[in-house]
């Protein structure tokens, strides 16, 4: 068994955030979202990985990877380019696969569990595909599977406007090699990609079988702003406090903290978790840490506070404000106004970014 | 649809056909690699596909 983690995309609905890097970097409680994949993979005893790209942010991707040797995984890199669809995304790994069952994980998801009872029971049946569901309250906007009585999926619709059912496909696929054939009878699309669902529906309507697993806790697909606050969140809630770091005496530090050996907790600090802390951050005086968020390496807070947020690293941040539900790119800087004329705000705000006063 | 993909004799890198129709000519994306990728790794008959490809998608 192999697995194929998909690194490409634009990464447009997390703009700007993704103007200087690619989506699967961003950090979720201070690891970045490919990490999560890299170690579903390796609990399901697959090592092999081929990572695609495409055709921004690949060199990014490759040195934060590199061989996978400090991963504990062997890496080959797959380049897509031309973004043209999942199919063709999928096809390009085919002598990488070599014959083999391979699992694809799209890069930017995150799951609560391991995917082993999913490539264990693929390898226990005789299926030429598998696809892991999820219950969701708003089915439209996905890929909608249904299935017969025995659980095996006989249909997948991609955004259907009149859903059969609330089961969805999420970023997890297990293909047999037998994928690629009914890759290269795939069409485009209306919107002129080749789409992995339309592979499927060859796999299905030539007889299968096609497994469904369901799975089991949450699951996020971090593709927005706010799914990256979610995902921070949940990950968060299940935490293990470490305090490596240093709190000088005068600091409050309560709940479950992990915070990093070089971090510290200065007096007149206080801090709520659950909270993520990462190397050389200072949180100093007056500077109120509260929980869900996560404070990315080489950062300073002072006289400011913050809650439910993530700032993803290098930043100062030193007004004397309150910020909630932010999402904060690298080398941000949030300063007072204090002691400047005229009165007022004064930014420097990147192409794409939303700020509310 | 047919895929089309080259691997790099010196890091095992797979470069899709398109990409390199489209740029001809790249250092490997792979990782501490300095290989030269070139279309003309490709067949002839899989380059005129990918060229024919190509044209059709940008008529």
């Amino acid at each position: 068994m192999k697995g194929v983690l998909l690194a490409g995309g634009t990464g447009s609905r997390l703009r700007p955030i993704t103007h200087t890097g690619p989506k699967q970097l961003i950090p979720i409680a201070n690891k970045p979202v490919i990490e999560y994949a890299i170690d579903d993979f390796k609990e399901a005893s697959i090592t092999e990985i081929g990572v695609i790209l495409g055709e921004q942010g690949r060199e990014a991707v490759r040195d934060h990877l590199g061989d996978g040797s400090q991963f504990g995984v062997e890496i080959t890199y797959i380049v897509q380019g031309k973004p043209l669809g999942l199919a063709h995304a999928v096809g390009c790994a085919r002598d990488f696969v070599d014959g083999d069952d391979f699992v694809v994980y799209l890069g930017d998801n995150i799951l609560n569990k391991p995917i082993t009872n999913f490539v264990r029971e693929f390898q226990e049946g005789e299926y030429v595909a598998g696809v892991a569901l999820q219950h969701v309250p708003n089915p439209e906007q996905f890929g909608v599977a249904t299935l017969d009585e025995a659980g095996n999926v006989i249909r997948i619709v991609e955004k259907p406007e009149d859903p059969e059912t609330d089961l969805v496909v999420i970023g997890i696929y297990l293909f047999s090699p037998q994928v690629f054939d009914a890759i290269e009878r795939v069409e485009p699309s209306a919107r002129g990609e080749y789409e992995i669902t339309d592979a499927f529906q060859i796999l299905i309507d030539e007889g299968g079988p096609v497994h469904s697993h369901r799975v089991e806790g949450w699951w996020k697909d971090t593709g927005k702003p706010e799914d990256i606050l979610e995902a921070n969140r949940l990950i968060l809630d299940d935490i293990r406090p470490a305090i490596d770091g240093t709190i000088e005496e005068g600091a409050e530090v309560v709940g479950k903290v992990d915070l990093h050996e070089t971090a510290t907790i200065e007096a007149g600090a206080v801090v709520r978790g659950p909270v993520s802390i990462a190397e050389e951050v200072v949180v100093g005086e007056a500077a109120y840490v509260g929980p869900y968020t996560s404070i990315g390496p080489q950062t300073t807070i002072r006289g400011t506070h913050i809650e439910n947020s993530v700032v993803i690293g290098e930043s100062t941040i030193a007004a004397r404000e309150t910020f909630v539900d932010s999402l904060l790119g690298r080398r941000t800087k949030l300063e007072s106004k204090e002691g400047y004329l005229p009165d007022g705000r004064r930014l420097v705000v990147g192409e794409n970014s939303r700020l509310r006063f | 649809m047919r895929i089309i993909t080259t691997t790099c004799s010196n890091c095992g890198t797979i470069v899709s056909g398109t990409l390199l129709e489209a740029e001809r000519l790249l250092k490997c994306p792979g990782y501490q690699c300095h290989e030269i990728r070139r279309f003309d790794e490709l067949s002839e008959i899989d380059r005129a596909y990918l060229i024919e490809r190509a044209t059709r998608i940008d008529d």
